[in-house]
């Protein structure tokens, strides 16, 4: 039972810390890019909020993930 | 005690200048317009009373630096007369204002070089963030190598720096001899002259880097109250100096809408060269206040990791540079990102907002220390105790009145975070895994909610359906991983 619960908590934690990677990333193009904030249909006024969402999300993710993954060793 | 692992490498001359370079920051070759604009010529005393004002509080850095000249500045006299949140808040407030003040710097540098280019009509395109992002990694290469090297770079880009603005004030103070002395007028009366010193003041912040520093000032005792008067003299009679050619010069009138004021006085008596000669002082004024800025937050950083506030790793220090290297690079990364951005205002809100809450923490920290520990050991003592301190507080208490609303918006988020930082270092460990397992059982049902609503409501029919379907199954993926995640921090076992 730990056992899996280390293999679960290894795999949760990895997601959550790509995840919350992916999502600064995303953060940082939303602000760089014109088309990605076109394709995405975000206005001028917007792209602040866009941002602090994408950055919330990933570093909650990222301190999530790191907990999971320091929680096995 | 940690501390002592750093090395005393800077001598009178190099503190000094160190506080000059923090304090003359490219500020001052663009907020003289504005504020000229509401004090008249009367700017001069406000000028004059800015520095006093600064120098209450600069004698309690003084006292205090000397007898307590332990790595963190006010940080470490908040610690030792408060210890706990207050202390921490001040040290919160030291390492974020001066992250934000050298990516300010840096930005503003960068601005200066393209304005330059642009001028000189050189087919070279200046890239503003990158630009930036360079100098902050110049400067960290060079804090991290040494403070003796912190120290040369700054003592060598001060004395530039001074070079430039001397020729100015001499040039402008021949170049307008016969035109009668400068009348002193103020059109928005004493009002007008008290807005103008709330808005100039930030002109004279930057000098308690000396403060941040003191670990590293040999025979600290006389070195530190010295350098800080020193400063203090020297800014003063900077500020005045120019102002009095500017004003000599021009009436304040052409200087409202001017975007940098002192290089269209210098432009009237030099010419051409006097824009560029403002320019490359503007330029060396930035990047003097990035090399202190990014010296200052890792010496915050490291005093605050000594005490168990931030990760244990922000105290290494570096075997053979004896630097705190990790608070140099980490500080130095989150000052880089925030420079990329380009976004100035902000920065300078956040940074006049945590300056003037450290002024007021020093302060009650000097009264807190007289009465507490009398009996310490103080090199130099404030004279006319206890009026500079409680001038000081006062002072800085109107500061803040006067300044933006916005300023004062941001200054409470970074509060916040620093409170959220403060508990979740101080909190036992198991708390923090409930409190981030519920954030993610939070976020698991609103991406299950979210999935709901594309895969059944018409906002979603806008949207190509391979389109709907990849962020549907986004949502799930999200939601599922989450809710698992949480789950496994809420039935964590209890240490």
């Amino acid at each position: 039972m730990a056992k899996t619960r280390t293999v679960v908590s290894r795999i949760a934690g990895g997601i959550q810390y790509g995840l919350g990677i992916l999502s600064l990333v995303f953060a940082v193009l939303v602000y760089a890019s014109p088309s990605i904030r076109n394709a995405l249909a975000i206005t001028h006024g917007e792209v602040y909020l866009y941002i602090f969402l994408f950055s919330v999300f990933g570093i909650l993710s990222i301190l999530s993930g790191s907990l999971l993954l320091r929680e096995e060793k | 005690m940690g501390e002592t692992r750093l090395k005393r490498e800077l001598g009178l001359l190099q503190t000094a200048m160190m506080g000059i370079g923090g304090a003359i920051c490219a500020g001052v070759f663009v907020t003289l317009g504005y504020a000229a604009s509401l004090a008249g010529t009367a700017l001069i005393i406000a000028l004059v009373l800015c520095g006093i004002i600064n120098l209450f509080t600069m004698l309690s850095y003084a006292e205090l630096g000397a007898a307590i000249p332990s790595a963190g500045g006010e940080y470490t006299f908040a610690k030792a007369s408060f210890g706990g949140l207050i202390s921490f808040a001040t040290g919160w407030f030291e390492w974020i204002s001066n992250m934000f003040y050298a990516a300010f710097s840096s930005v503003g540098f960068a601005y200066l070089v393209s304005y330059a280019v642009q001028a000189t009509k050189l087919p070279i395109p200046i890239n503003i963030p990158i630009t930036a992002v360079m100098t902050v990694a110049v400067f960290t290469l060079i804090n991290i190598k040494g403070a003796k090297e912190t120290g040369r770079a700054e003592t060598l880009l001060v004395i530039v720096l001074l070079a430039f603005l001397g020729i100015f004030t001499l040039w402008g103070f021949l170049a307008s001899q016969g035109t009668g002395p400068v009348e002193l007028s103020a059109p928005g009366g004493f009002l007008g002259v008290l807005r103008a010193s709330a808005f100039i003041f930030v002109v004279y912040l930057g000098g308690e880097a000396i403060a941040v520093a003191q670990a590293e000032i040999k025979n600290p005792g006389k070195t530190i109250p010295r350098a800080i008067l020193l400063t203090c003299l020297a800014l003063i009679f900077t500020y005045t100096a120019i102002a009095y050619v500017v004003f000599k010069t021009v009436p304040p009138a052409d200087l409202a809408d001017k975007e940098s004021p002192l290089a269209y006085v210098a432009e009237q008596f030099m010419g051409p060269l006097g824009i560029g000669v403002i320019t490359v002082a503007g330029s060396i004024a930035a990047l003097s206040s990035v090399n202190t800025s990014i010296m200052a937050q890792s010496r915050v950083a490291y005093a605050l990791a000594r005490d168990g506030y931030f990760p244990r790793i922000f105290f290494s220090i570096h075997k053979h540079f004896s630097t705190p290297h990790i608070a140099v690079l980490v500080g130095s990364i989150f000052v880089a990102a925030t420079a990329a951005t380009g976004v100035v205002n902000f920065v300078t809100y956040a940074t006049d907002f945590g300056f003037i809450v450290g002024f007021i923490f020093v302060n009650l920290s000097l009264i807190r220390l007289r009465r507490e520990r009398p009996a310490l050991h103080r090199p130099f003592q404030v004279p006319l105790y206890p009026l500079p301190p409680i001038l000081g507080i006062v002072t800085s208490v109107l500061l803040i009145l006067f300044l933006e609303p916005s300023t004062l918006l941001i200054g409470t988020e970074l509060f916040i975070f620093g409170l959220i930082a403060y508990y979740l270092r101080m909190i036992e460990h198991c708390k923090i895994c409930l409190a981030v397992g519920g954030m993610n059982i939070g976020i698991s049902a609103f991406s299950a909610l979210l999935a709901h609503i594309l895969m059944s409501s018409s906002a979603a029919t806008s949207m190509p359906q391979d389109i709907t379907l990849l962020f549907f199954s986004v949502a799930v993926f999200i939601s599922v991983a989450y809710l698992v995640a949480g789950l496994l921090h809420i039935t964590r076992e209890r240490r």
